[in-house]
C-alpha cells in the first residue's frame, strides 16, 4: 500500500522507483499477467470518448466563429456528444460489473454510493453525465428567456463545460487508478504490467485536461490581451495546479512538458486542419467575410515555464512543498512572462501573419475597428502595475502549485 | 382581404405582448409589408422575436410574375456589415399554395436590420429588402414546471457531489479488497459535510451570478426614448432623451439623428383619452439638436396620448409615447396644411360601422373582413367616396402616400401608423432598397408608392393585428386640398 508521504519518497523518480513497470521481455509473462499487462477496453473507450469531446468542443467554436448557426445535428455536437455515449456505456458496464458481477477483483477496486459500486471515476463521469443533462433544458430556456447565448460563459454553459469536465476528470481518475495499481502491485516485481501504456494516456488525458483548462481562460489570454497582467494572473492561476497534479500522479519525469506538448501540439494541428473545410457564416451581422472555418489563436507557449517546471522539481525532490511551491511560482511566471511577453509582440507583427502562426484568420463578426483585426494591444500594463501585478502573479502560481502538488499527492494513492 | 393561409407558426411569447413594446409601433411588433422586387410582387409579413438574439419567422404571398423560388438573409441597414450579407436560407414553398412561402431567421444583435429577398422566377432574379428593428422586448419568466425539474436536478448533482467525495475519502485509496476503518468512515462524513457546504455556495454564487446576467439583459431590454412636453399657450414644445446611450447603442445616437420620414422628422398623433373622440395627425418641427416644437391648432380640452413617431439615421424606427393635459380655449390655430384632424363618436357610444361620414359630405368605406383574427396579416381596404357616392375623383397623395393609417387599441397598449406600403418606416424601406438620403431630403412629399397620375380612391393597408380586443382606426387620404379622416372600430378576435 502508498505510504500517505510519497511525495517526499521522490515522485520524480518514477522509473527508479517502479523499475517493474517497464516492460523487460514480453515473453516471461505467464497467463495471468499477460492478462493484466493488457490495457482494459473501456479505458481505450474512454480516452476515445474524452478525445471526441475535446475534437468536438474545438470544431464547435470554429463552427459558431465561422458560420454562427447550427443545429443539433453538426458533426461536432455529434463528437460531444458521443462522449456522452461512450462514457455511459463504460459506466453502465462497470457499475453493473462491479455491483452485480462474479469477478472479486473487480468489486475490490471499486467504491460504493448509495449501494452502488464502481470505480471512483465512474461515478465522477455519471456526476458529470448527469451535470450536462441538466444544461440541456436549463440552456434551452436561457435562450429563450434571454436570447442565444453571444458568450461562450454563460450558467448554463459552465454547467455543461462543468460536466464534460467531469466526464474527462473520471476518465482520467478510471486510468489513474489502475496505473496507481498496476505501480503498486508492479512494485519490485519483474514482468510485464500495462503501467507504461497505461501511463502515456493518462498524460494524453491531462493534456487534453491542460487544452480544457486554456480553453477556460482563453478570455483572458486572447492574443491582444497579453501585454496585460491579467493574462499572467489567470495562467498563473489556472495551469501550475494542473502541471503539479498531473506531474504528481503521473509519476513522470516530464509530465508538465507532456501535457503541455499534447495542448501544443492540438492547437497547432487545429490551425493547420481547421483552414482547410470552406465555410461561409450563415447569421450576420458580418464584418469579416469568412470562406474558411476559423482555428483557434496560436497556443500560449506554456509548454517552456512546463519543461523549467519539469526540471526544477526533479532537482528539488527532497525539498518542503511548500518550498517547491513558492520556488515554482516565481519560475512559472518568471518563464512565461520572459516567454510570451516577446512571443505575443511577433504576433502582433506581419511576420505571424502566415498558415502556421495563424493570425490571418478571424471571426466574422469581428468588426475592422476591434484590436484583433488592427492587430493592437488591449490596454497594455507597464511600469509598477506590471511589476507588481507579476509579482501578485507568482504568489497565485506558487499557491496554485502546492494544491497541485498536495491534490496529485493524493491522486498518486488512487487505486480504485 | 384575407392573406391565403393563417400563420402557421405560432410565437409562444404572445401572451407577453401585453407588456411589450414595440418598435416604431405600440404594441406591434410584427412587420407587415408588401414590396417590388422587379416584377414580383412580395407581401410579406415578419414576425419578431421577443428576445434578442432570436429567430423571427418570415411569410411571403408572391403575385405578379411566377415565382418559384425565395432565399433571405438578414444584413444591417447601414454601416460596414451591410455590405457583407451571410449566406442566405431558401423559403419553403407551400404544399398547397405554391406562391406561398415561409422561412426563419436568427436575428444576432439588436439594431436596424432588412430581411433581403432574393427571388427567382418565371421573369429572372431579382432582389428587395424589408427593414426589421431588432431589439430584446421582454424577458421570459421561468415556469414553475421548469423551476422545479432543474431544482431537482440541482439537488442531485448537490447530493451526488457528497457521494463521490465521500467515498473518495472513505475508500479510493484503499488496495482492493481493503474495508475502509472507523476513521475513514467518519473522516468521509466529513468530508462530503463540507462538500454539501461547496456545492451550496456554488449554487448560491451562480444565482448570484445569474441575477447579474438577467439584470445586463434587462438593462439591454427596448424601452423608447422619453418623450417630455412643455405647453406654453398653444406652443408644445417636444424634447427627446433618457436611455442609456451605451446599452442601447444600436439605436442610433440618441437625439440629433433623426431622418425625414414623408417630409417631417415626426409624425406626431394625439388621441383624446378615454373616449378616443378627438384625434390630430400633426407635424412638429425641429427647433434644436432634441428639440421639436409645434403650435397646437384648435383642440377639445381633455388628456390626449401622444404617439410620436421618429426614424433614426440607421433606419431604427420608434414611437414615443407620453400624456399631455390640454386646457380649455387654449387655442384658437387652424391645422397646418399637412396636418389632420377627426373628431368621431366616443367609443362609449357604440361602436362605429363601416361607413364614416366626412364633415364635407364625403364618405370614407371599409370593406371589412367578416372576422377579424389576431396575428393574422390581412390588406384592409378603404374607399373615397364623393357625396354623390361615387368613387372620389380628385384625389391627390397626402404625405406622399396615397393614404396614412393609425391602428388604435382601446386601451392604448397597441399603436401602429402604416402604410399603402405596410408598416416599416419610409426611411428604412429606402434604406434596404437603395435610395439615397440625399434624393429623399431633395423630395420632401415624395411619391414613394405610385404609379404616375392621381392616385386611386381605393387604399389598401397591411396589417395584422397583434392581439384581440377593441380598435379604433384612423385612415387619412387627401382629395381636392382636403386632408380627410376616416374613422372605424374593429374587434378583434382571438
Amino acid at each position: 500500500m502508498m505510504k500517505a508521504d510519497m511525495f517526499s519518497e521522490g515522485f520524480m523518480s518514477s522509473a527508479a522507483s517502479h523499475p517493474g513497470v517497464v516492460a523487460s521481455t514480453a515473453g516471461a509473462a505467464t497467463g495471468v499477467e499477460a492478462r493484466r499487462a493488457s490495457v482494459p477496453w473501456y479505458v481505450w473507450v474512454g480516452v476515445i470518448a474524452v478525445t471526441s469531446a475535446t475534437v468536438g468542443g474545438a470544431w464547435d467554436v470554429s463552427w459558431h466563429r465561422s458560420i454562427g448557426r447550427d443545429t443539433f445535428w453538426t458533426p461536432a455536437h455529434m463528437a460531444i456528444y458521443a462522449c456522452g455515449v461512450l462514457a455511459g456505456i463504460v459506466g453502465v458496464w462497470l457499475t453493473l460489473q462491479c455491483t452485480f458481477g462474479r469477478d472479486q477483483r473487480m468489486r475490490d477496486a471499486s467504491v460504493s454510493i448509495l449501494g452502488l459500486r464502481a470505480p471512483l471515476g465512474v461515478f465522477l463521469a455519471g456526476w458529470g453525465g448527469l451535470a450536462m443533462l441538466t444544461s440541456a433544458p436549463f440552456d434551452n430556456w436561457w435562450h429563450n428567456a434571454y436570447g442565444l447565448d453571444v458568450k461562450i460563459v454563460s450558467p448554463p454553459h459552465t454547467l455543461l463545460i462543468l460536466g464534460i469536465r467531469a466526464v474527462a476528470v473520471g476518465m482520467l481518475f478510471l486510468i489513474l487508478a489502475a496505473m496507481n495499481r498496476a505501480a503498486i502491485q508492479g512494485e519490485g516485481s519483474i514482468g510485464v504490467t500495462n503501467f507504461k501504456p497505461l501511463q502515456m494516456l493518462f498524460l494524453f488525458l491531462g493534456g487534453l485536461m491542460v487544452g480544457g483548462q486554456m480553453f477556460f481562460l482563453q478570455e483572458y489570454t486572447w492574443d491582444v490581451a497579453l501585454h496585460q497582467v491579467s493574462a499572467y494572473i489567470a495562467l498563473a492561476i489556472g495551469v501550475p495546479v494542473l502541471f503539479a497534479s498531473l506531474s504528481q500522479s503521473s509519476r513522470f519525469r516530464w509530465a508538465a512538458t507532456a501535457t503541455a506538448a499534447v495542448y501544443t501540439a492540438f492547437i497547432v494541428s487545429e490551425i493547420l486542419i481547421l483552414p482547410l473545410v470552406p465555410a461561409q457564416p450563415k447569421l450576420g451581422p458580418v464584418f469579416f467575410p469568412v470562406t474558411h472555418l476559423v482555428p483557434a489563436k496560436f497556443p500560449v507557449l506554456i509548454v517552456v515555464p512546463a519543461l523549467a517546471l519539469d526540471l526544477l522539481w526533479q532537482r528539488t525532490k527532497n525539498w518542503k512543498t511548500w518550498q517547491i511551491a513558492l520556488v515554482s511560482g516565481v519560475v512559472f511566471v518568471a518563464v512565461v512572462t520572459a516567454v510570451e511577453w516577446p512571443f505575443a509582440s511577433f504576433l502582433m507583427s506581419k511576420a505571424s501573419a502566415n498558415r502556421f502562426f495563424g493570425t490571418i484568420y478571424f471571426d466574422y463578426n469581428a468588426r475592422p475597428t476591434s484590436f484583433d483585426r488592427l492587430r493592437k494591444f488591449y490596454e497594455p500594463d507597464s511600469g509598477l502595475t506590471l511589476w507588481f501585478g507579476l509579482a501578485r502573479a507568482s504568489v497565485y502560481a506558487a499557491i496554485s502549485t502546492w494544491i497541485g502538488l498536495a491534490f496529485g499527492k493524493w491522486m498518486r494513492g488512487v487505486q480504485r | 382581404m384575407r392573406i391565403g393561409l393563417r400563420r402557421f407558426v405560432v410565437l409562444v411569447t404572445m401572451a407577453l405582448a401585453f407588456a411589450v413594446p414595440a418598435l416604431g409601433h405600440v404594441g406591434s411588433k410584427d412587420v407587415f409589408e408588401t414590396v417590388n422586387a422587379g416584377p414580383y410582387k412580395l407581401f410579406v409579413t415578419v414576425r419578431m422575436p421577443n428576445v434578442i438574439p432570436g429567430v423571427a419567422t418570415i411569410e411571403v404571398r408572391a403575385s405578379g410574375s411566377q415565382v418559384n423560388s425565395i432565399r433571405i438573409t438578414p444584413v444591417p441597414l447601414t454601416g460596414e456589415a451591410s455590405k457583407h450579407p451571410p449566406a442566405s436560407d431558401a423559403m419553403k414553398a407551400s404544399a398547397t399554395d405554391p406562391q406561398f412561402f415561409a422561412g426563419s431567421l436568427w436575428l444576432m444583435a439588436s439594431g436596424s436590420w432588412q430581411v433581403r429577398f432574393e427571388v427567382d422566377g418565371a421573369a429572372g432574379a431579382a432582389s428587395a429588402g424589408v427593414p426589421v428593428a431588432a431589439a430584446p422586448l421582454a424577458i421570459l419568466p421561468m415556469q414553475r414546471s421548469m423551476g422545479i425539474v432543474l431544482g431537482v436536478l440541482g439537488l442531485i448533482l448537490a447530493i451526488g457531489m457528497a457521494g463521490i467525495v465521500a467515498a473518495a475519502v472513505r475508500e479510493a485509496r484503499l488496495a482492493p479488497g481493503d474495508v475502509p476503518s472507523q476513521s475513514r468512515k467518519r473522516r468521509a462524513l466529513i468530508a462530503s459535510a463540507a462538500a454539501l457546504v461547496v456545492a451550496g455556495l456554488m449554487i448560491y454564487l451562480g444565482g448570484k451570478w445569474w441575477d447579474v446576467e438577467a439584470a445586463n439583459y434587462a438593462q439591454g431590454v427596448y424601452r423608447p426614448l422619453e418623450l417630455r412636453t412643455a405647453l406654453t399657450g398653444n406652443t408644445l414644445d417636444l424634447s427627446l432623451g433618457g436611455y442609456n446611450v451605451k446599452q442601447q447603442r444600436w439605436r442610433g445616437e440618441p437625439k440629433d439623428d433623426l431622418m425625414v420620414d414623408h417630409g417631417h422628422l415626426m409624425h406626431l398623433y394625439a388621441i383624446r383619452e378615454p373616449e378616443m373622440d378627438a384625434a390630430f395627425h400633426l407635424h412638429p418641427e425641429r427647433v434644436s439638436d432634441g428639440l421639436l416644437r409645434i403650435s397646437l391648432p384648435t383642440m377639445p380640452a381633455g388628456v390626449y396620448r401622444l404617439y410620436a413617431d421618429i426614424v433614426h439615421a440607421n433606419g431604427f424606427p420608434e414611437t414615443l409615447t407620453t400624456n399631455l393635459n390640454v386646457p380649455a380655449g387654449m387655442s384658437t390655430a387652424a391645422l397646418g396644411p399637412d396636418d389632420a384632424s377627426a373628431a368621431p363618436r366616443a367609443i362609449s357610444q357604440g361602436e362605429l360601422g363601416t361607413v364614416y361620414k366626412l364633415p364635407d359630405g364625403y364618405s370614407m368605406v371599409w370593406d371589412r373582413p367578416e372576422k377579424i383574427d389576431a396575428n393574422t396579416a390581412y390588406k384592409f381596404r378603404f374607399e373615397l367616396l364623393g357625396p354623390d357616392g361615387k368613387p372620389a375623383t380628385d384625389m391627390q397623395p397626402y404625405l406622399g402616400m396615397s393614404g396614412h393609417a393609425a391602428f388604435v387599441k382601446y386601451d392604448g397598449t397597441v399603436f401602429a401608423h402604416t402604410h399603402p406600403d405596410g408598416s416599416a418606416a419610409m426611411p428604412a424601406m429606402m434604406l434596404a432598397n437603395g435610395e439615397t438620403m440625399g434624393e429623399m431630403d431633395d423630395m420632401p412629399g415624395m411619391q414613394v408608392d405610385m404609379p404616375d397620375g392621381p392616385p386611386s380612391p381605393v387604399v389598401e393597408f397591411p396589417y395584422g393585428f397583434p392581439m384581440p380586443g377593441q380598435y379604433r382606426i384612423f385612415i387619412q387620404m387627401k382629395h381636392g386640398g382636403v386632408v380627410e379622416t376616416g374613422v372605424f372600430d374593429a374587434d378583434v378576435q382571438q
